[in-house]
């Protein structure tokens, strides 16, 4: 990295500024100047957004209707009591991150525990794992909808030479999400590979040659060193997939026939809350829907990192 | 000199993600048998891992005739262009592609300058209401994107930016991780060093950008990084901002040219190429710093 070049940066600068010596005034012109802006974008991008979808979860906001009269909680009643398909995305969501979550993190981790071990071609491992996080969800979507295809499909041959019956494996509603979670779990498994393996990475070798003088076997300095040292990023890691896995939307969107499909098998909160805002303009409803998915992450998010961290803190 | 400390300084911090320091701990070499087991096994996991786009490339290559076979060859008979010449006449897809940078190199370098300036306000100075309004920062942090698409919706609509590219850009100009992120670096710079360029008649700004921002680079690069490539692969916000084809991304042109043509898997594949390959390609010269990066990010 280069250092800064001093000398040659305040000659510059200082024909333009002398005389004015620098003091609270100048910087506090300098703050008022940058943050204006930038406090302007997220009131119009991050603070009014926040309001707004709070106070559209109490109307019936209807885009094509005339008015939208003010209906307090009825929208949040009504998801919950008489809209089973809100219950089945909810549902769908749920299962979705329960399995998924696991899944990524017991490849993820033996993967990184492995490429911490090798000592040749590290790097082109760990790039070969990290490619397809840096293709689109969307065309990472499209690769596997053609690979899961029943006619001219790879999974098919596959299966089929290995004595297993040909399946409809986006068009069965009970094999469907799982399905598509392989293909998801695929995309960002390269992501929680790259943090894990930097996290072994700084755990000091003096502690590991310290045990084996000790005497302590392979499994015990896994669970006596590596899991404790790696608590953290663990945590992190965990944290961060359960979240953008209860989001998930492109996968489910893109690799049915159509987003949801089949018999609304694949629905995930944010696909049914899109397809209530955009397809049948409930703007209101999908407020609240919004409301309650965002209730969800909070408190996914604290009870892990409560429930993890006290398990893992040493 | 100052600066060349604050620089070590934020050196170490970097190279305390890890990476380098495992290297000379690899070249503590445990070789042997074992050793070249576990390379052969990363060797066909990492091959199988890469299927999927292996198979993409080799749907791409193949003629409309060899795509419809039953089973599905392998590697394409006679490979041709010809998928790809039919994506490029039938479809405006060099409009895609533009649309894609301008909305993704917008969005990269207008967040890297926010971030900077905000993430360098935040650590170094004092002024009126500051822990108040980066509390409220970082608390938009908590939300993610998806509660907000309504809402950032209707806002679009009052702007009258929808079915505008500046509707992809305006949203992303500035972002609550990366003022955070560039705050962690910029409160690592010692003080001393500002306050001596301040002596020696350095206006504010010039103090930002030639002592700052040099120092905070790798943070940045680590932001750009992120901020190109969420910007890049973006799908929902689009789908619901954009609805002429000449304005799309080329995510949401992709699932429109599936939707178009979902039995053409040639087609399909060869679009699917045209995207991804360029940012494989990108990502491969640049792994290094890019990895080193991510996981900088990933860190704080």
């Amino acid at each position: 990295m280069s250092a800064v070049d001093l000398p040659a940066a305040a000659p510059a600068a200082a024909p333009r500024k002398r005389g004015r010596p620098p003091g609270y005034a100048s910087q506090l012109a300098f703050v008022v100047a940058g943050l204006v802006p930038i406090m302007t974008f997220f009131a119009i991008f991050a603070f009014a957004p926040i309001a707004i979808v709070v106070w559209l979860s109490f109307l019936k906001y209807n885009q094509l209707a005339p008015t939208a009269p003010f209906i307090g909680l009825r929208n949040y009643a009504f998801a919950f009591q008489k809209d089973p398909y809100f219950l089945n995305a909810l549902a769908v969501t749920l299962k979705y991150a329960v399995v998924a979550v696991p899944l990524n993190l017991a490849i993820a981790l033996p993967v990184a525990l492995g490429l911490n071990q090798i000592t040749r071609l590290r790097a082109v491992f760990r790039s070969a794992f990290f490619l397809p996080t840096v293709a689109s969800a969307v065309a990472v979507s499209l690769i596997w909808r053609s690979i899961y295809d029943a006619q001219a499909g790879w999974l098919d041959g596959l299966v089929g030479w290995l004595g297993i019956p040909s399946q409809s494996w986006l068009g069965d509603p009970s094999l469907a999400l799982w399905s598509i979670m392989v293909a998801a779990v695929w995309q960002d498994l390269g992501y929680n590979i790259l943090i894990l393996l930097a996290g072994l990475q700084t755990i000091p070798e003096d502690f590991y040659d310290a045990s084996k003088v000790d005497g302590a076997g392979v499994w015990a300095r896994f669970t006596d060193i590596t899991v404790p040292l790696l608590s953290r990023t663990l945590l992190f890691v965990t944290v961060l997939t359960m979240i953008s896995y209860l989001q998930q939307f492109t996968h489910v969107a893109v690799m049915p026939n159509n987003p949801g499909d089949p018999l609304h098998s694949t629905e995930t909160m944010v696909l049914y809350i899109y397809t209530k805002a955009f397809r049948n303009m409930q703007l209101g409803y999908a407020s609240a829907m919004s409301i309650v998915l965002m209730a969800i992450i909070l408190v996914v998010t604290l009870v892990q990192m409560r429930l993890l961290r006290s398990r893992w803190e040493y | 000199m100052a600066a060349q400390d604050a620089a070590a300084v934020l050196d170490t911090r970097a190279e305390a993600s890890g990476l380098d320091a495992a290297d000379a701990r690899a070249a503590e070499a445990r070789s042997g048998f074992g050793q070249w087991l576990l390379v052969l096994g990363f060797a066909v996991l990492a091959l199988v891992f890469v299927l999927p786009l292996l198979l993409m490339l080799s749907d791409a290559f193949k003629s409309p005739a060899e795509i419809v076979k039953v089973p599905p060859t392998l590697l394409p008979q006679n490979p041709s262009w010809q998928a790809f010449r039919t994506v490029l006449q039938e479809a405006p897809f060099l409009t895609w592609y533009r649309n894609s940078l301008v909305v993704s190199l917008s969005v990269t370098a207008a967040c890297l300058v926010t971030s900077s300036l905000g993430g360098y306000i935040f650590a170094k100075f004092d002024f009126p209401l500051k822990n108040v309004l980066f509390t409220l920062v970082l608390a938009t942090m908590m939300i993610p994107f998806p509660v907000l698409l309504i809402p950032t919706y209707v806002i679009a609509n009052k702007l009258h930016l929808l079915n505008t590219l500046w509707a992809l850009i305006l949203p992303g100009v500035v972002s609550a991780f990366g003022i955070f992120l560039l705050r962690q670096f910029a409160a690592g710079i010692p003080s001393d060093l500002i306050e001596a360029a301040r002596l020696d008649g350095a206006s504010e700004f010039a103090i930002f950008a030639r002592i700052i921002v040099p120092l905070v680079r790798p943070a940045l690069g680590a932001l750009g990084v992120f901020t190109f490539l969420a910007s890049w692969n973006d799908y929902l916000w689009p789908l619901v901002a954009i609805n002429d084809l000449d304005k799309s991304t080329l995510p949401l042109a992709l699932n429109f040219f599936n939707t178009a043509h979902s039995t053409r898997y040639d087609l399909v594949m060869a679009a699917a190429t045209m995207a991804v390959v360029p940012v494989l390609i990108i990502f491969l010269i640049f792994q290094r710093q890019i990895v080193k990066a991510l996981v900088l990010a990933g860190m704080k």
